[in-house]
């Protein structure tokens, strides 16, 4: 890849892009074999969805693929074996809500008899959340995960594409919330017409207002007299009479005579609008705000009371209609996302929980709090959806086939329809077991293009859509007896795979959409993956804020000395800054959070020599239960280093630790009296850990590893207790 | 729409190229294909230009949400959370660097050049950014003006900031150990020794026979040199014999090296790390003579400057810039200086004298042309370089001439990062309007003018001294908004009823209590939160007792109940310093609220500290 050539490639193509509108459709310019795909922005985008609702009405299933500028917000939002399936949830809350789509691939699938073979029809729509209706729409901000963009680019991703000409939208709810400003709005509305808003604000103390209104006053009874006197000579055509300035140009306004003012700065159009109210019966100042013309200052000339009073509801209605068809225009590319949910149709996506919850978010409304309540709303508006690594995996026969390749997308696309990625020319030689499938772009169909496309989504979503077509197939749904009207969805051989997402994927919590349960996986090679030893979360410390030197080991062994060689069963850096440790009973967590409180509030010698003292040094050390930590992750902030985070999430930590220790001091009906003093406290952990400590050192001597230092420094702590 | 959007954009693009082919605008663009021989380029430009103008174009401001940006009614402190805040949300897209001089009084020559960036982990250590944030509005109309952003993205240059340098180093292992910064922490024990014995005689063992081999050379010895070589770990580098020993932790590391200061000095150590970090080995390279040690020692530093400069990237111009010690021009100062110390220095500091010493070290005089435009007369506040360019345009007759005398300068229909050569041309002709001679002396202790010194590194958006020096003649006028007060007198104030106009709130406020009898404004920050100033001293305190008392009667009574608010202004220092950004302000100093009941403590603390701040806390309600 030489950077010279590339800039050319961008700047021709950036140039293109800036100085034709009419391109309409870009389907690979420049040479014919390439991977035929439709690529949509704002110039074509309402002819494409017209193409579009036609093909996905008559598909069997629609494939998508998402592309985003980021996953994870801060390093320690990454997925962690140590994610309950709720945390896990609120991660992909976390970066659904803050990074934007900037393309969205859509692939209708369509079984067609007569040629015994898919066609599918890619789009590629480019999208970004312009803000197009002021004060409603996508949020104005959004993150970008550096490394995700520089993927972007080692594709060629066209980003000038996606911000010059992405596809803007308006979710369900910012739609709702749009019409509804605009219907309390509605009432008032006589303030945009006629009413004058706020006249008393503007004195026309001015010497300069004063001869201007004078001016305009003239100007508007001459007017007036004229079409009087017009309407009394009938027949006779005055047209001599033209403003110079053309300010004022003569016009009719729903068959009343009117004046289009021009040219006139706010605080004259004011005035004038004072001047009318106050000197003119039947005229009267209007707003108008049309489809075609925009924004529109006249005066209109009207016979009675009646007509001004039709007329003002005339002009009130229209104003409405013309403000509803901007906010119809603002919803944009969710268009797509209502035509795939109205359908009803089967969508598949690749390992797609995520690319699921930034299509709720982006398009429905902010992600509910819990997975269940995500889980119940998502399948209410996509009933049916199919994920491909799920149809992977969770079948023996193609986890066998899977096993020696990697995982990702392209891989399993060589490996499941060899014959469409390899691009072969000679289709007839292609083995009956595999599917084929035909690309169909702007009515010309092709078979064959060279290999290796584009990342983009577009080819993302044909991928995916042939690995499921493959992977039905060899499943034994038979397309051929399949009538293209019943649903793929209820077909007996999928349906145990249907609606069913990896919540994680590293962890392998499945979720079923239907019901919102947690379908246990059962395949084979998973178990096998599993490196730790069972997580119990309620058993678990997360500790965070301790001198940056301290690795996880030595985390381990300053517990250890604590509590007993067997009390930590592990122990996990989330970043450099936070670790978890699993304890091996509950009980623990709490004795180990009493500990370090009351280490924290005695300064005598116990808490300096006690070998909790190196992890608590700097004073700035926190712990707290996984409740905590799931807490912090449900924060909208977001800073990269998870002690920072943790801060400013609970900034009075201290507190929080207290309210922690009274209640699970509570629920082990321990004495109050621990709470009371200090010497309590100092009294009841020489009890608590002096066998502790014995264990240690027997255990250390057994192994023969403690230095002599670590011998002599213990003695000390337990002389001094 | 579309279509609309099209013309808008091929206007832009129209105005902008007529504009480039009259006049001779025209800047250098920098990317990574020709980055290192701009360096070059630009390393004598900068040594001989008296002035440097800075620009930058990033991926967002706090602009859509009002009160995120710098108020009038900010102090120096919370003027400066709030630039350091959106100093480190966005990232750098652009860099406009402009080596100017001023050779007359209405001439200049000028070297614009301007670097695209782009934060690129090039290291895979999360730096120079993990991830940032972007604002569609501002990358909208970034687009507008023809920013191209696939050049960015594709061909950006990286960078890393000063601190993120020495973290990379040490995460790489590059960084050369010093034995200075290894003190000796513990005295020795018997392990120690025992170590060091151990390995002593290891390497003289290794040096005796490296020593030998050397002198003669029989067939037979070199296989069995090459056969203890593979036992022995020894190994070669850069041509020379070493010796790898293994460590297993920093206390071994420094035992080797303070024993290698007892061997003649022809053994030079390098530690070798792993990727965590800690040290893996130690590798002890033996030179032939102590020349040959020196020799290999600079070759050592010639290669780390050369990984350094690529780490380094982009900075590598900052620092030129830092190095020379050229008073640096920008338009709003506190954002680009909390911009350049958030991404090329050192994360920023959370008081602001630890800022402005921290900034002064690398940047000792920076100039802000907004106060040179206040003093030109311009009350009005503008917002870009280019407006203030053509305010000035038409508003003041100063030629001045522009001479870009490189032959060179690639010119490709780009016209990105114009602004720092506009505002070395703004401020060329500003110096000229108010009289101020720009022109640096040759020798001597290159001072500016004596006006010029007054402008440099002021940090308070609205700084008095400069405001009054400009409001001389025009007092008479301005007198009923040049009144300053002390933030002490203002109060924030939420909770009314939605719709209200600072009017109607005003009204309804000397309608519920005998305090606001007195003299006092209302003014709306957003739609949400109004701020009271009491010009009667003491009042604003009357007036918080009473809302947190129990004796609310009447009118006040009612408005309280509607949900009417209060809060003194050290609650809004408070939310700046916690960072409680919310899209309302209301929401923010509720929060702030809550944070500053549970902790009195941290408060009290704070106070101490805050007291001299109090020159600063003086507002000119002009602005307001």
């Amino acid at each position: 890849m030489k950077p010279r050539k590339l800039h050319s490639s961008i700047l021709s193509r950036a140039l293109s892009r800036a100085l034709s509108s009419s391109t309409a459709t870009t389907t690979s310019p420049q040479c014919g074999s390439a991977f035929p795909l439709k690529t949509v922005t704002v110039a074509n985008f309402e002819p494409s969805l017209t193409e579009l609702r036609h093909h996905v009405r008559s598909s069997d299933f629609v494939a998508i693929d998402l592309e985003m500028t980021g996953v994870t917000s801060s390093p320690w939002r990454d997925s962690f074996e140590f994610d309950r399936s709720d945390v896990r949830y609120l991660k992909v809350r976390d970066s659904a809500s803050r990074f934007a789509v900037v393309q969205f691939g859509v692939c209708p699938f369509r079984w067609d008899h007569s040629i015994q073979s898919f066609v599918a029809y890619p789009y590629n729509f480019f999208v970004f959340p312009r803000q197009e209706l002021a004060g409603f729409g996508p949020c104005n901000e959004f993150l970008c995960q550096t490394t995700s963009m520089d993927f972007l680019a080692r594709y060629q991703f066209d980003f000038n594409a996606c911000i010059h000409e992405g596809i803007s939208y308006l979710s369900r709810e910012q739609e709702r919330e749009a019409i509804r400003s605009l219907n309390s709005t509605h009432d008032s509305e006589w303030s945009d017409i006629s009413k004058l808003n706020d006249v008393r604000d503007a004195p026309s103390v001015n010497m300069a207002d004063i001869l201007f209104t004078a001016r305009m006053k003239d100007k508007f009874s001459e007017w007036r007299d004229g079409l009087l006197q017009e309407q009394n000579q009938s027949g006779q055509i005055q047209g001599t009479r033209k403003d110079s300035k053309q300010q004022f140009q003569e016009m009719f306004f729903k068959t009343h005579p009117a004046l289009k003012l021009d040219g006139f700065t706010s605080r004259q159009l004011k005035l004038i609008q004072l001047v009318v109210k106050k000197h003119f019966k039947d005229l009267s100042y209007f707003n108008v705000n049309n489809e075609v013309s925009g924004s529109q200052q006249i005066v209109v000339y009207t016979d009675s009371e009646d007509e001004l009073n039709l007329l003002l509801k005339e002009v009130k209605e229209e104003n409405h209609r013309a403000k509803e068809a901007k906010i119809q225009s603002a919803v944009g590319f969710r268009h797509v996302i209502d035509l795939l949910s109205s359908e009803q149709k089967l969508i598949v996506g690749h390992n797609c929980f995520l690319d699921i919850a930034h299509v709720y978010s982006k398009f429905i409304g902010p992600l509910p709090g819990t997975p269940e309540e995500f889980v119940a709303s998502v399948n209410k508006c996509f009933p049916h959806i199919a994920d491909t690594k799920i149809l992977m995996n969770t079948n023996f026969m193609l986890q066998e086939r899977m096993k020696k390749s990697k995982k990702s997308l392209a891989a399993a696309f060589t490996m499941f329809c060899p014959q469409i990625a390899g691009g072969s020319k000679s289709t007839e030689l292609v083995s009956p077991s595999h599917v084929k499938v035909n690309v169909e772009v702007d009515d010309s169909r092709s078979s064959s293009w060279n290999p290796g496309g584009k990342h983009e989504a577009g080819y993302d979503a044909f991928m995916t859509g042939c690995i499921f077509a493959q992977l039905c197939n060899d499943l034994g749904v038979d397309f051929k007896l399949h009538e293209s009207s019943k649903q793929l969805a209820f077909n007996e051989k999928l349906r145990k795979y249907i609606n069913h997402l990896y919540l994680s994927w590293m962890h392998g919590d499945i979720i079923d959409l239907n019901t919102g349960d947690k379908v246990a996986n059962s395949t084979p090679s998973y178990n096998l993956k599993r490196r730790y030893p069972k997580i119990m979360f309620e058993n678990i410390v997360i500790i965070w804020g301790f001198p940056s030197n301290i690795k996880a080991g030595e985390v381990r062994e300053c517990i250890s000395k604590a509590f007993g060689l067997t009390a930590i069963v592990s122990v996990y850096h989330l970043d450099a800054t936070a670790v978890f440790v699993q304890f091996s009973k509950t009980e623990l967590v709490s004795d180990f959070l009493l500990l370090k409180e009351s280490l924290e509030r005695s300064n005598g010698p116990i808490s300096v020599l006690h070998p909790l003292a190196k992890l608590l040094e700097g004073g700035n050390t926190c712990a707290a239960n996984y409740d905590t930590y799931k807490e912090i992750c449900g924060s909208p902030l977001s800073e990269t280093l998870f002690a920072d985070q943790a801060n400013k999430v609970s900034m009075k930590w201290k507190t929080k630790l207290i309210e922690n220790k009274i209640s699970l001091s509570s629920e082990e009906h321990e004495s109050s009296c621990l709470h009371d003093n200090a010497n309590d406290v100092a009294l009841n952990l020489v009890e608590k850990i002096k066998p502790n400590k014995i264990d240690q050192l027997r255990n250390d001597q057994s192994r023969g590893q403690a230095s002599p230092s670590e011998i002599e420094e213990s003695c000390v702590a337990e002389a001094n207790l | 729409m579309a279509s609309l959007f099209q013309l808008l954009l091929l206007n832009q693009k129209r105005s902008l190229c007529t504009k480039v082919s009259t006049s001779k605008w025209k800047v250098k663009q920098v990317t990574t294909s020709n980055f290192n021989e701009s360096l070059e380029e630009i390393k004598t430009h900068i040594s001989s230009s008296d002035f440097i103008a800075i620009s930058m174009e990033k991926t967002g401001s706090s602009s859509t949400t009002p009160w995120h940006r710098v108020q009038p009614f900010d102090t120096a402190e919370t003027a400066y959370l709030k630039a350091s805040q959106s100093a480190q949300r966005f990232q750098l897209l652009q860099f406009a660097v402009c080596p100017f001089s001023v050779t007359d009084s209405n001439n200049f020559v000028a070297h614009p050049y301007n670097f695209l960036l782009f934060p690129r982990d090039e290291l895979k250590l999360g730096m120079p950014a993990y991830s940032f944030l972007c604002q569609t509005s501002q990358l909208a109309s970034m687009a507008r003006q023809g920013f191209d952003f696939n050049a960015c993205i594709y061909e950006g240059i990286s960078y890393l900031s000063r601190a993120q340098e020495s973290v990379a180093k040490i995460r790489l292992g590059t960084g050369s150990p010093s034995l200075a910064a290894m003190k000796s922490s513990s005295p020795p024990t018997v392990a120690d020794t025992v170590f060091v014995e151990r390995i002593r005689s290891r390497i003289k063992h290794w040096r005796n026979t490296c020593k030998n081999s050397g002198a003669k050379t029989s067939k037979d010895e070199e296989i069995i040199n090459s056969i203890r070589n593979i036992v022995l770990g020894n190994d070669q580098f850069k041509s020379r014999p070493c010796l790898n020993i293994d460590v297993c932790s920093e206390r071994q590391v420094q035992l080797i090296l303070q024993m290698i200061v007892d061997f003649q000095d022809d053994f030079l150590p390098l530690v070798i790390p792993t990727k965590s970090g800690t040290t893996q080995a130690v590798r002890i390279v033996l030179a032939n003579s102590r020349e040959d040690k020196e020799l290999l020692e600079r070759e050592l530093h010639s290669i780390e400057e050369e990984e350094g400069k690529k780490i380094r990237g982009f900075r590598e111009v900052i620092d030129l810039i830092s190095a020379s010690q050229k008073p640096v021009i920008s338009h709003n100062c506190i954002n680009d200086c909390t911009l350049v110390h958030s991404k090329f220095i050192a994360p920023l500091p959370s008081e602001i004298d630890d800022f402005v010493s921290s900034l002064c070290k690398s940047f000792p005089k920076v100039l802000d042309v907004s106060y040179l435009m206040k003093k030109s007369g311009t009350m009005k506040k503008v917002a870009n370089i280019r407006n203030a360019l053509s305010y000035v345009n038409t508003h003041f007759f100063a030629p001045v001439d522009m001479e870009i005398p490189d032959q060179d300068t690639e010119y490709k229909g780009n016209v990105d990062g114009l602004d720092a050569l506009r505002l070395s041309y703004l401020f060329t002709k500003l110096c000229s309007i108010l009289k101020i001679s720009p022109i640096v002396p040759e020798f001597g202790d290159r001072r500016l003018a004596s006006e010029l010194e007054d402008f440099t590194n002021v940090f308070h958006p609205c700084s008095d001294d400069i405001q009054e020096s400009s409001c001389n003649e025009d007092v008479s006028v301005w007198t009923n908004n040049t009144r300053k007060i002390n933030c002490e007198h203002l109060v924030f104030l939420w909770g009314f009823k939605f719709g209200m106009t600072a009017g109607m709130l005003k009204s309804a406020l000397r309608a519920s209590h005998d305090i606001f009898s007195g003299e006092f404004d209302v003014r709306f920050v957003d739609k949400s939160c109004a701020i009271v100033v009491f010009w009667q001293p003491g009042l604003s305190r009357d007036f918080i007792n009473v809302m947190n008392g129990d004796g609310i009667s009447g009118g006040l009574k009612e408005l309280v109940s509607d949900g009417l608010r209060v809060t003194c202004y050290e609650t809004y220092r408070t939310m700046c310093r916690l960072g409680l950004w919310e899209m309302d302000l209301a929401e923010s100093l509720e929060k702030a609220l809550e944070c500053s009941l549970s902790d009195k403590e941290i408060n009290c603390e704070r106070k101490s500290s805050e007291i001299h701040w109090c020159n600063d806390n003086v507002i000119n309600f002009a602005d307001l």
